[in-house]
């Protein structure tokens, strides 16, 4: 998965689990940017319906000067309150708006800036919509969404809650020693081909998601409009921290004490998914992306890459003969694609290795995306920044596979096979993605996931 | 600089006026032990407010932490921890 659950300790604290950062220009000069959180959400999750942690902080960090520290950070902090001490229920009737009194367990939060060591309030007390219980309890799920929309003061908009999670992989097949569309029978212990299966196709997650200013983000507050501008790129990335102690009381109510540690993250999707070693995926996850020198030498020869040859006999030959380091890698995972490489293209920050999802913002939005971002020739999808339809588990399969490397080796071919390489879940007809804020769609319902069988 | 006393981190580190990461790498001793001092009305509401948490992070050479707030401070009181490892047996 992108990163749910992708590291032992996170796995165990899915409210603060990052699942996916996604970061693309959108309409009137602006960005939108989405986190996730609480991975692989049943939608049937009752009678504790999922919500974010009060004792969490939440961020979305910036960097638009290259050095893997935020320049600009939204915090969204969390409150939640019980309407009604007496009842075992999330709602005692259907709830028809945000301030509906049958809606007994409710989530605000607030939202803070930080640039420049100042700390400026842009929404105070924004209310969360519900849960998509069923069509008894929020029997108009799209108005309460639409409602939780809120605006930020100094401009931009906020949304924070329930989602259907965008995410869509074949979880069983890839975790299954790499199994991969279309090879399945070449693999070494074969199995037949088979179609792909969306293991995130019916699960929802918790957004947090803002549309905001290009200037609001960018160096100096300009609006970039040359795309080999060495200012028009920012990086970002998600993080969630927790304060370094709790202690339980005898009543299950905790006291957190101490400073902000940061207990998870997530720029390009994947990294530390399939990247960073499980022995020290916990510690990638503690450290900011200014640390990721540190985990450099895993980019620059990823295991995958080593294993695919050897899953797959003779189907890898050029990518089994590929010993030097991945200097394609290091660039769109770590620095950025520098000019020079594709025509009319880079987002690189500079020399410092950082995890950060890398957005050249003077690279307008696409009419005609391209599910493979650039892969496929469109500069405004992945690695650009990430789109909620970008097929990023394929991008990724292919560009370990070898499909990057000739732009910084023109005389390597990759092989046959890398072209053809599928995740096989792109375009589900389950998903319902939206063309406005907040792009992902409408959470799935606890009454209708898991579906009533036929009678 | 004035002498600093257990007191004193709490109370500065609860108004601001040190930086916790300074106290840290700055690896102060106490020098004074005011224990038996009545504690302020600053001191009191730090327990108040939330949880003040003390943990030994090297018996051996007496080292303390204090997580308060958002914050922490580290030092060295040998005779406070040979008490309370005493006080847990």
């Amino acid at each position: 998965m992108s990163s749910h659950r992708e590291a032992p300790a996170i796995s165990k604290d899915p409210v603060a689990d990052n699942t996916d950062t996604y970061a693309f220009v959108t309409p009137n000069n602006t960005v939108t940017i989405i986190t996730n959180y609480l991975p692989v959400e049943a939608p049937a999750g009752g009678p504790n319906f999922y919500e974010f942690d009060d004792a969490v902080t939440y961020q979305i960090n910036i960097d638009n000067t290259g050095d893997g520290r935020p320049d600009v950070t939204y915090e969204f902090r969390f409150e939640t309150t019980n309407t009604n001490p007496n009842t075992f229920l999330y709602n005692t009737g259907p709830i028809d708006r945000l301030d509906s009194p049958n809606w007994n367990r409710r989530q605000r939060y607030t939202v803070t800036k930080i640039s420049g060591g100042r700390r400026k309030t842009l929404a105070r007390r924004v209310p969360c919509p519900p849960c998509n219980i069923g069509p008894r309890s929020t029997p108009n799920y799209s108005a309460l969404a639409d409602a939780a929309v809120a605006n930020l003061d100094g401009g931009g908009r906020v949304f924070c809650g329930q989602r259907a999670d965008g995410f869509f992989v074949d979880l069983g097949s890839i975790f299954d020693l790499a199994t991969l569309r279309p090879f399945q029978s070449l693999h070494l212990i074969p199995t037949a081909n088979a179609a792909g299966v969306d293991a995130l196709a019916q699960a929802n997650v918790h957004t947090i998601a803002i549309e905001v200013p290009i200037d609001h983000l960018t160096r100096r507050g300009r609006v970039p409009t040359d795309p080999m501008d060495s200012r028009s790129t920012i990086g970002i990335w998600g993080a969630a921290y927790r304060q370094r102690a709790a202690v339980r009381g005898y009543d299950y109510g905790s006291r957190h004490v101490g400073p902000w540690m940061q207990v998870s993250r997530l720029g390009n999707p994947l990294f530390n998914e399939v990247i960073v070693p499980l022995s020290q995926k916990d510690r990638w996850n503690s450290v900011g992306p200014d640390r990721d020198r540190d985990f450099a030498r895993f980019v620059a020869q990823p295991e995958l890459a080593r294993l695919l040859p050897a899953l797959y006999p003779g189907v890898f030959p050029n990518l089994a003969g590929l010993t030097a380091d991945r200097a394609d890698l290091l660039a769109v995972l770590l620095t950025g694609i520098p000019q020079g490489l594709i025509p009319g293209f880079q987002n690189f920050t500079g020399t410092t290795q950082a995890d950060e999802l890398r957005l050249n913002v003077a690279i307008p939005a696409t009419s005609n995306p391209n599910r493979l971002g650039l892969l496929g020739g469109d500069l405004a999808g992945f690695p650009n920044g990430r789109r909620v339809t970008d097929d990023v588990v394929t991008i990724e399969l292919r560009a370990v596979a070898g499909a990057t490397y000739p732009l910084v080796d023109p005389t390597f071919t990759p092989d046959d096979a890398v072209g053809v390489i599928e995740d096989g879940t792109f375009n589900n007809p389950g998903r319902d993605f939206l063309d406005r804020f907040p792009y992902l769609g409408l959470p799935y319902s606890g009454y209708d996931v898991p579906a009533a069988a036929a009678s | 600089m004035d002498p600093v006393t257990r007191r004193s981190f709490l109370i500065k580190g609860s108004a601001g006026a040190v930086g916790a990461a300074g106290l840290v790498a700055g690896g102060i001793a106490l020098t004074r032990d005011d224990a038996e001092a009545p504690l302020s009305s600053a001191e009191l509401e730090l327990a108040d407010d939330g949880a003040v948490l003390v943990q030994i992070t090297n018996a051996a050479t007496g080292e303390v932490e204090v997580l308060f707030g958002e914050r922490e401070v580290r030092f060295t009181d040998k005779a406070l921890v040979a008490r309370v490892l005493r006080s847990a047996r």
